[in-house]
């Protein structure tokens, strides 16, 4: 594999270099919010803005709020596609890829006009923000559960559990999730970043988010849009870099249970 | 169950608006005007612009995207390399609109530092003609999202690749490059053109990124969109705008379907 | 393991149940937050805005009731809406809640009409458009007529009372002296070979109101008329040609960084910028010397307005003489100007810190018909004449 090795670290590096000279650019630009000196001033004024505070963590509520109903949603779902209604599973892989097509402007259009009046008048809960949320992260999630189904041979897991005796709930719990980890994960890990950035949806069923906050920072001042841009990049990896440690069971990536 | 329930009320309802709009007129009649009006060759110019760059950052970004995962997943690299590009990407798939447009500028911008670098040694890119707020330009910037994205899509698919698989090869006296060509890439090929056509629905409805860079100097379609939805009426009618978002769903429907279609294949062989 | 899971998904929980107790109770949307009045009041020192008795102790007393109200697309910086914000709301005992301050006037419109049975915060009370939005919101309907105590001394304003002038710029030239060492003065500067890839407009020509004058501004200098913006289309479309012009949505942002140093902006938000930035950059703001245009801004009531009386409480506020004052500091002019100056009631070092009437001789505003006409043309032909024909 050592051949294999050089041309590695060489795609690494080139990906590497591209993704970081522009975080680069933007970090060396926020640095000069003080006149003449390299500074950290502009991560200061932000980190000291208590709506920074409120609405970072805001986002983060929302995000994990997002993840766990939609792993409620559509794990049950995937599993049972795949396990009852083979036919079906055209229909829903498209429909899970719907919310690519609708902008979200006119999704939150027709959720506040849908929402916003008796009976269905939830407009102002954060519920409704939520389930936008798990509307919009539905291709990732949904996908990235399905591949992990699909690696695992779903059929002969379950017939192996019900012969042993187990219960639908036993086997969601003690069968399916555990072999779909790393899938959940990755789902988890796109989704919570399209929540901690996005910005229409929030703004517009006004609720405190870090979208429409950084969009603020960037009307007015200087140097602070590219501080918040850096310490929210930063921040969003530490919390991936938490649920993954957090998530993570035995390291190896084979995904089959058992027959090896 | 309750999925379907929760789709048709959060999903199909509200986007029903965008499709019945798209066949009302001002009064709200019922019209084809707005998707004749698709014909007209400024809103299919928008078209094909926002088609191209969205093909090439697909391609590029399935190309580059690949080798990452690849050299990350079955590279021989040390397992932290993974995990930490997997939570990068993580996080970069979804770094756009003003932040990353100003990241591209504060870099490669005419004022950049990357310019002003090459510059100081007499190699200033915008003599040579080149421009940020081109096709190429814009490409260039997608693929922040598109890489990680293919890479966080793709590596699952890899990793499928059985290690039996490329021992067997070698077993039956073929090299790297035939079990290249013979095993890993027909297995994986319906999964890259799959991720690649997702991609290409990515950048497509790319919205924010490109508004900050170019204003709408450049024709894409999800800005004419914001510019009917959004802007001053009398230019064109509401109705057009979702027309062209119509459309926009028409183009996404039929890559979709192509992705559906490949990816179906492709987990014959991981079966 | 999958005890595990659950730990994780209990936790999550627990954050969600948490997250959605503060944020039920949190009313104010975005960001603001309403703080005690920090600023001194420089003008009469009566507490609240025109003489008349009992209607507008009703109005308070009303709007105490409904005890909040939603401003939308008014960012604190845009001349001094902050200070005017937290000044309504402290004195009154009132949340002001600001939607969407990142948002357009097209994006006021549009959140009114999503927004037509909604009576929680999501739905808006008080317009800030531009002045082409007056009428227009008035023919969809989505304005409730009302006439403010000073009336009479608005200049432009619907003689219903659906819209009226609130605060009036002119266009300018925000520009980082830091990287542009010699200063254009005047639009013919705008197209010379220094300024390569240097000339930005704060927003898109086919939507945002301050674009579209910026275009029309050009008109007036070259050739063009408030009758004819066809001319500035041309004119722009030669800074193009010439290299000069950079199609990047212009702020504070880019114009320090150097991606638009010299930018097209409305004098208060030119002035505001320039204050902000407190020299890091250095930034000039200039009157181009040959001609420009004044822009002026309307109000407007939502007519499905959730807390009418708190609205128009607001109106009265921000267009008595502390209010149109405030704006004055924040360096707009208010509508009331003439008839405020004539009064007297202007204090002198708020009348020194705004740049001089002569600078602002060259200017001239537009009537409705003129901003319909220009919209169209600019609207229309923007693409055709700067449209990046790339590759």
């Amino acid at each position: 594999m050592r051949r294999g090795t050089f041309w590695s670290w060489l795609w690494i590096a080139l990906g590497v270099i591209y993704f970081f000279v522009p975080l680069v650019g933007s970090f060396t630009f926020s640095l000069h919010a003080k006149l003449g000196v390299l500074s950290f001033k502009a991560y200061s004024d932000v980190l000291q803005d208590p709506n920074f505070r409120i609405n970072f963590f805001a986002s983060v509520a929302w995000a994990l709020s997002t993840i766990v109903i939609g792993v409620l949603l559509f794990v049950p779902t995937a599993y049972w596609v795949r396990l009852k209604l083979p036919r079906v599973r055209p229909l829903v892989e498209f429909i899970t890829l719907l919310p690519f097509v609708v902008p979200a402007i006119v999704l939150v259009y027709g959720l506040v006009r849908t929402f916003s009046r008796p009976p269905l008048m939830i407009v102002n809960s954060p519920f409704l923000l939520i389930f936008g949320y798990t509307i919009m992260s539905m291709p990732y999630m949904y996908r990235a559960v399905d591949t992990g189904l699909r690696a695992v041979d779903v059929p002969v897991l379950t017939e192996a559990a019900q012969s042993l005796g187990a219960g639908w709930v036993t086997i969601m719990l003690r069968v399916v999730f555990p072999n779909i980890r790393v899938a959940v994960l990755s789902g988890s890990f796109l989704t919570f970043a399209i929540v901690m950035g996005e910005y229409t949806l929030a703004q517009w069923l006004a609720k405190p988010a870090f979208g429409p906050y950084m969009a603020l920072v960037a009307l007015t001042k200087a140097y602070e849009p590219s501080a918040c841009a850096i310490i929210s990049f930063a921040l969003t990896w530490a919390a991936m870099g938490i649920m993954q440690f957090v998530g993570r069971g035995a390291p190896g990536g084979a995904q089959v249970a058992g027959a090896h | 169950m309750p999925f379907f329930v929760f789709i048709l009320f959060f999903l199909v309802y509200p986007s029903s608006t965008l499709v019945i709009g798209s066949f009302q007129d001002e009064a709200g009649h019922f019209t084809f005007a707005n998707i004749l009006g698709l014909s007209d060759p400024y809103i299919l110019g928008a078209y094909e612009v926002s088609i191209r760059i969205s093909v090439y950052s697909a391609v590029g970004g399935a190309i580059f995207g690949f080798l990452l995962a690849y050299a990350a997943v079955r590279g021989g690299l040390p397992s932290f390399v993974r995990s930490s590009m997997m939570t990068f990407c993580g996080v970069a798939s979804n770094f756009a609109g003003i932040p990353l447009a100003f990241a591209f500028l504060a870099t490669v911008g005419r004022m950049g530092i990357v310019t002003e670098v090459l510059s100081s040694i007499g190699l200033n890119p915008y003599d040579a003609g080149f421009s940020l707020y081109s096709v190429l330009g814009l490409s260039l910037v997608y693929m922040y999202f598109q890489f990680p994205l293919m890479v966080l899509i793709i590596a699952p698919a890899i990793d499928g690749l059985r290690q039996e698989w490329r021992e067997a090869a070698e077993n039956l006296g073929g090299s790297f490059l035939d079990y290249w060509r013979r095993v890993a890439l027909p297995i994986l090929t319906p999964s890259i053109l799959g991720t690649t056509i997702l991609l290409f629905g990515n950048a497509f409805g790319a919205y924010a990124t490109a508004f900050v860079l170019t204003g709408g100097a450049i024709s894409l379609v999800t800005l004419r969109i914001g510019d009917q939805l959004g802007g001053d009426v009398g230019n064109m009618s509401q109705g057009v705008g979702y027309a062209m978002a119509l459309g926009m769903l028409v183009i996404m429907a039929i890559s979709v379907a192509g992705y559906t279609i490949l990816q179906r294949q492709s987990e014959r062989w991981l079966k | 393991m999958s005890t595990k899971k659950m730990v994780w998904a209990v936790m999550a929980l627990a954050i969600v149940l948490a997250a959605c107790a503060p944020a039920a109770t949190a009313v104010a949307p975005i960001v603001q937050t309403v703080a005690p009045i920090v600023e001194t009041v420089v003008v009469p020192a009566t507490a609240g805005p025109a003489p008349t008795a009992s209607p507008m102790d009703a109005l308070v007393a009303a709007c105490k009731q409904e005890g909040q109200v939603t401003i939308i697309a008014a960012p604190r910086d845009w001349a001094d809406y902050g200070t005017i914000i937290d000044t309504f709301g402290s004195r009154y005992g009132v949340v002001v809640s600001d939607l969407n301050p990142a948002g357009t006037s097209a994006d006021e419109l549009n959140a009114i009409k999503a927004n037509e049975g909604n009576k929680g915060p999501q739905a808006p009370d008080i317009m800030d458009v531009g002045y082409s939005y007056g009428p227009l919101g008035q023919s969809q309907g989505l304005y409730q007529p009302y006439k403010v105590a000073g009336w009479n001394d608005i200049a432009i304003k619907d003689p219903d009372g659906y819209w009226w002038e609130e605060y009036v710029g002119v266009m300018t030239f925000e520009v980082n002296t830091k990287i542009v060492k010699d200063v254009p003065q005047d639009w013919s500067d705008l197209l010379k070979p220094e300024y390569k890839g240097e000339v930005a407009i704060s927003g898109d020509p086919k939507g945002s109101n301050q674009a579209i004058m910026a275009v029309w501004a050009a008109a007036l200098a070259n050739g063009g008329s408030l009758d004819n913006a066809q001319p500035g289309l041309d004119f722009w479309a030669k800074v193009n040609k010439a290299g000069n012009f950079v199609p990047v949505i212009g702020n504070l942002s880019t114009v320090t960084q150097g991606a638009t140093p010299i930018l097209m902006r409305w004098d208060y938000n030119a002035l505001g910028d320039r204050d902000t930035a407190a020299g890091n950059p250095p930034i000039a703001v200039v009157v181009p010397k040959s001609a420009t245009i004044e822009g002026p801004y309307v109000g407007a009531i939502s007519a499905y307005a959730p807390h009418p009386n708190c609205a128009k409480l607001y109106e009265e506020f921000i267009m008595g003489d502390e209010g149109q004052t405030d704006f004055l500091r924040g360096y707009a002019h208010p509508a009331r100007f003439a008839s405020m100056v004539s009064r007297g009631v202007i204090a002198a070092d708020v009348l020194s810190a705004i740049p001089s009437a002569a600078a602002y001789s060259v200017a001239v505003i537009p009537t409705l018909d003129q901003i319909a006409a220009a919209n169209k043309v600019i609207t229309t032909g923007w693409d055709k004449a700067v449209g990046a024909n790339v590759k």
